[in-house]
């Protein structure tokens, strides 16, 4: 399955486009650190006041940055879709990859859980007061998720395939 | 004076040991997402983006961001002293170094005018003026030229 898959991208134009081009992946990784940046950057600030910390910041305010986190998220996202059209052989079996992605889908999961269960109740609280212990514990799993995905993606090339 | 960098024993864990290189790897893309991503932040918010965030906080923020460079100053030194004759003749790193040391003295200016607006109690009344959102410019294009340096260290 994964075989035939990468055979596919393999044979792509889009494939052949991404490993010809001059500079274009180093071009890319170039961008897909500033996305990373933009991404972990807003996420910092928006969990480290969700876990109760930095009390003189409004709690509501800070997810006016969610569009920020957003930004990164969607330029990594096209960024690593080419990384992975580029060379699928090298991406697809490697486990440090396969947890990344899973992370992220982790991750996503965990905002939904946010949105479902801490953004109704949080117009109650006091926006610069302490937050309760569920959204404490959703600021955290996303700080180790994201900060996971940040970790595996940068250890793809030193992990083991498959 | 390179040379008898690369030969101590740190710098030869962290070139030979399997696990050394990627350590100080993971610990320099940590501390790079931490300090450019919440000097970006408060750059946007200079910027006139995110308006309704409040300064004040970011005073904390900035201590983060210290401790992330600190984290970098430290990984990055055991990472360069692994191969110190290759990186001090790469212009990509040069590059890479003279935006952090711009960059970090350009946030401490920053993070001084953003003290002495908060202690004028000006916090939630003042907009930054022509030269915040100057000083804000200048430093996403210097940690942008960061980030492009260090990217390219590899390819040169």
């Amino acid at each position: 399955m994964t075989e035939i898959l990468i055979r596919t991208i393999e044979g792509s134009t889009i494939n052949s486009w991404i490993l010809t081009t001059t500079w274009l992946w180093p071009f890319l990784e170039i961008i897909h650190f500033i996305g990373l940046s933009l991404l972990l950057g807003s996420m910092l600030v928006i969990d480290i006041r969700l876990a109760g910390y930095i009390r003189n910041m409004d709690i509501m305010r800070t997810h006016d940055l969610l569009p920020l986190a957003a930004i990164g998220l969607f330029i990594n996202m096209v960024t690593g879709l080419l990384f992975l059209m580029g060379d699928p052989a090298r991406y697809l079996i490697n486990i440090g990859f396969q947890i990344k992605m899973a992370l992220i889908l982790l991750a996503g999961l965990n905002a939904l859980l946010f949105s479902l269960r801490i953004k109704p109740v949080m117009t109650q609280w006091d926006p610069y007061g302490d937050t309760n212990t569920e959204a404490k514990v959703i600021a955290y799993i996303s700080l180790i998720l994201w900060f996971g995905v940040l970790l595996l993606g940068r250890l793809i090339p030193y992990v083991g395939t498959g | 004076m390179l040379e008898w960098l690369e030969y101590t024993s740190l710098s030869i864990w962290v070139a030979e040991s399997i696990w050394g290189y990627p350590i100080m790897l993971s610990l320099h893309i940590v501390g790079l997402a931490v300090v450019v991503g919440i000097f970006t932040v408060y750059n946007f918010r200079l910027l006139g983006f995110f308006n309704s965030l409040e300064f004040e906080p970011f005073l904390d923020f900035f201590r983060l961001a210290w401790l992330g460079l600190l984290v970098n100053f430290v990984s990055g030194f055991t990472l360069f002293s692994s191969q110190a004759t290759f990186y001090v003749t790469n212009v990509p790193f040069l590059v890479k170094i003279f935006s952090i040391i711009s960059g970090s003295l350009l946030a401490l200016k920053i993070q001084l005018r953003l003290r002495s607006m908060v202690k004028a109690r000006e916090n939630r009344i003042t907009k930054p003026n022509w030269e915040d959102r100057f000083y804000a410019m200048i430093s996403l294009i210097i940690w942008t030229s960061a980030i492009f340096g260090g990217r390219l260290i590899a390819y040169f």
